[in-house]
Formats: C-alpha cells, sequence, structure tokens
C-alpha cells in the first residue's frame, strides 16, 4: 500500500511525465554498446577531497586539478569559485578557478558516450548535475571516474563519498536535468579525447586570459596539432610567444597563419612585429597585405590595418 | 550617488582605454579575443568594445563583492573569464545554477515532501505523523 502510494506521489512530483523508464542516451548505449569503447573502467587512482559544507564545486575542481598533478587545494580554489550569495560555485567560474591553477578547461559535447570515452581516455570528468526536480533544483558538482556498462552503473566521486557507485540511468536524468553540462581541466598540452572544435577553441581563448603566456602557447600548440586549419589558435599562437618573449617565434607564426588564412588580424600584427624589429620593407608589404584583405573582406580591420600602414612610412 | 560615480568611473575608463590606444595603436597586436570576437559578432569598432569590455569587468567586479566575495579575490576572478563569459556571467549571476547541494540535502528536502504530503493525507509514511482531516 505504501509502495503504490509511494509511487503516485513520485508520479505527481515529477509532473506526470514519462520519466520512469530509461532515458534516451542511456538505452541506446545499453542497446549497442558503441566499438572502441571498453565494457568496463574505473580510474581508482584519481585522489578523493571530500566536500565541506556546499563546496562541493572547489571539491570536485580539487579531484580534476590532482588527477592531473596540478596544485589543488580545496580551500584556496573555494576562495576562487565560491558564491557566497548563491551557496555555491558557478560553472563560468569553474572554468575559471581551473585556467587560475594552470589546466584548460574544455566544455565536453552533451552526449553521455563523450564522457564514458573521455574516461576510457583517462580523463576525469567534472560534471553538474540537479540531484533534485526540475522545479525543486538540487545542484551538485560530481567526478566521473568509471562505469561498467555490465552492471549500468558510473563511478562518482561525488560530496563525502570517495566512490559512488549510481545507476547509469539515474546519472543520464540528473546530467540532463543540470543542463549536459560536463568539462575536462587538462594542462595545455593534452587535449580531451572527445571535444569539438569550436569548445577547444573557446577553451584555449580562456586559458590564454589567465595563464602564463608561454603555458597559454602550449595549448595553442596542441589545438593546432589537431586542427592545422584553425585560425584563430594560430593568431593565439602568435600573441602568446610575442607575451613570452619569444619574438622570432610570434613571427614565424604570424606568417605561416597570414599566408594561409590571408587574414587581416595576423597581416596586422605580422606587420606591427616586423616593425618592432627595424624590418620597414617587410612591415609595409605586410601592412599593404592586410589593408587589402580589410577592404576585401574585413571591414572591421580597416582602420586598423591604415594605420599600420601609416606607421610604416613613418620616419 | 552610484549614477555620480558610474559617470566618472566611465570617464576614467575612456580617458585610459584611449590615451592607452593613441599610445599603442601602431604597435601594440591585436588580441586573440578581439580577432575572436570579430569573427563571430558584427562588427564593433575596437575602441568600443575594449570600452564596453572594461566598463562590464568594472560591474562584474561589484556584483561579486556584494555576492560576499573577498575584495583581494574579485580581481583574479573577473580577469580569468574572457570577454564574452564575462558580459554573460553579469546577466546570469543570480539565475545560473550553483552547484552546492551534498547527499545529505537531498534526502532532506525527500524527508520534508513526504513530510507534508503525509500531513496532507496523501501518505503515511512516518508514524508520527497525523493527518490534517
Amino acid at each position: 500500500m505504501i509502495a503504490r502510494l509511494l509511487a503516485a506521489v513520485a508520479a505527481l512530483l515529477l509532473g506526470g511525465c514519462a520519466a520512469f523508464g530509461t532515458p534516451p542516451q542511456t538505452a541506446a548505449l545499453l542497446a549497442a554498446p558503441p566499438t572502441g569503447l571498453p565494457a568496463r573502467v574505473e580510474r581508482a587512482e584519481v585522489p578523493f577531497f571530500p566536500q565541506t559544507r556546499d563546496h562541493c564545486g572547489p571539491a570536485a575542481l580539487a579531484t580534476a586539478l590532482a588527477d592531473v598533478k596540478l596544485p589543488a587545494d580545496p580551500d584556496r580554489l573555494a576562495d576562487a569559485v565560491f558564491l557566497p550569495s548563491r551557496g555555491g560555485s558557478l560553472q563560468l567560474e569553474m572554468l575559471g578557478g581551473a585556467r587560475r591553477q594552470g589546466a584548460v578547461a574544455t566544455r565536453l559535447p552533451g552526449e553521455l558516450e563523450a564522457l564514458l570515452r573521455e574516461v576510457a581516455a583517462g580523463h576525469a570528468v567534472v560534471v553538474l548535475q540537479n540531484l533534485g526536480l526540475s522545479w525543486l533544483p538540487r545542484w551538485h558538482y560530481a567526478v566521473l571516474v568509471g562505469y561498467d556498462l555490465g552492471t549500468r552503473e558510473v563511478i562518482l566521486r561525488s560530496g563525502t563519498t570517495q566512490r559512488e557507485t549510481m545507476p547509469l540511468r539515474t546519472f543520464e536524468f540528473t546530467w540532463a536535468r543540470g543542463g549536459r553540462w560536463a568539462i575536462t581541466a587538462l594542462p595545455p598540452r593534452e587535449l580531451p579525447a572527445t571535444a569539438r572544435e569550436a569548445e577547444a577553441q573557446d577553451a584555449a581563448v580562456g586559458f590564454e586570459r589567465a595563464a602564463p603566456p608561454a603555458q597559454a602557447a602550449l595549448a595553442y600548440e596542441a589545438l593546432l596539432a589537431r586542427w592545422p586549419g584553425n585560425l584563430l589558435a594560430g593568431i593565439g599562437l602568435g600573441n602568446t610567444r610575442h607575451a613570452a618573449g619569444d619574438v622570432a617565434g610570434a613571427r614565424a607564426a604570424f606568417e605561416n597563419v597570414a599566408e594561409r588564412h590571408d587574414s587581416a588580424v595576423a597581416w596586422i600584427n605580422l606587420a606591427r612585429l616586423r616593425l618592432d624589429a627595424g624590418d620597414r620593407t617587410g612591415a609595409r608589404i605586410a601592412a599593404e597585405r592586410a589593408v587589402k584583405r580589410a577592404d576585401a573582406a574585413e571591414p572591421a580591420w580597416r582602420d586598423a590595418a591604415r594605420a599600420t600602414l601609416g606607421a610604416t612610412n613613418e620616419r | 550617488m552610484n549614477k555620480a560615480r558610474r559617470i566618472v568611473s566611465s570617464i576614467l575608463i575612456s580617458s585610459i582605454v584611449f590615451s592607452g590606444m593613441a599610445q599603442a595603436a601602431p604597435t601594440a597586436l591585436i588580441s586573440t579575443e578581439q580577432a575572436a570576437a570579430a569573427m563571430q559578432a558584427a562588427p564593433r569598432s575596437e575602441a568600443h568594445a575594449r570600452l564596453q569590455a572594461t566598463l562590464d569587468r568594472e560591474d562584474l567586479a561589484a556584483m561579486l563583492q556584494a555576492r560576499g566575495v573577498s575584495a583581494d579575490e574579485l580581481r583574479a576572478r573577473v580577469n580569468a573569464l574572457t570577454d564574452a563569459e564575462a558580459q554573460q556571467m553579469l546577466q546570469q549571476i543570480d539565475q545560473a545554477p550553483a552547484g552546492s547541494s551534498d547527499v545529505v540535502g537531498i534526502l532532506f528536502t525527500i524527508f520534508i515532501i513526504l513530510l507534508v504530503t503525509d500531513i496532507l493525507g496523501l501518505t503515511k509514511v512516518f508514524p508520527f505523523t497525523r493527518s490534517v482531516r
């Protein structure tokens, strides 16, 4: 009797939607396990930082950072990401907090399969879950460290539980209710296995803001190694090398990207660097290309290109 | 008061930004974020975009401070975000999910819900409750 009433109440609370079965991605994964995905992975070596008070964000971040041997002090991280008025940590600040510790924080695709692949590739995945209901949210950060398709479970470092096993379907429900948000926090040389180009690019540009330039240059190099045609990574590589004091390396980077993409920004920056180095003729050639390109296709840079060309003619 | 402060700070910031530009225009490199912004959005002038980003950051720092973040962390936290992220955060700071809960919290929530449904007479989970009807 009690069980029936409980079921009725649960149905009431869930708004009567058909949420009792198996959610779509779990069903697809179990029906046809993707090729190349191991049936069972557990990264037992991932460290654990039990959360204190409402600090599940800092604890989850510390777990991911310590896993890649970066500095991870939960109290220090709490200062960096915890927002007292909200009693929690916002997703954007989780990204910022990871960057400040020297990690590139990359958003992963919103697919369960991507998360499992990432774990199989040896990366800890920080996820946002809504453990409650859509109208009664209980936001929670945890770290995915393993899964078992046979027993249909995932393994998490979560809250004060070092090894929490959760049914795959429950995990998908709570993760989907949290907006399917998942990130990796990795050293700049390493890219997540499943990240898409756009997200990897955003991650590197964000990293440049908070990291030492030499480290940010490594992130752009990694990005270019996987996606050689990424224009912004080429520009970022030139800028970060320049900021790190590697003038020759910066020029080389801008030369590459300017030739490859005929980008106004790359021509402008190349001209300015050549001018700094006293190469007035080379600077003028680059500035002329910048003006031509800006007039033809990138009007936003018209003024900057002309100013640069003007500078190459000054005595 | 606040408005006056805002106006003064805008003037100060814009004078800083523009004086910096006047000196640095031909030699300073175009930043990666500026290049990214130009690729995505409708082109805005370089100076306007920079001014807007500076103002956004000032506002965000003030909002964080009002929400209990210690003063010596403000700068570093705001600076760890890109211009686009800072703007997004400015809009969502009080609505975006804030991960915090622990398992005790969720159990407590369920307890309260069942307690209420017990009292309403919809359920009878706990021996110590008596329905209002």
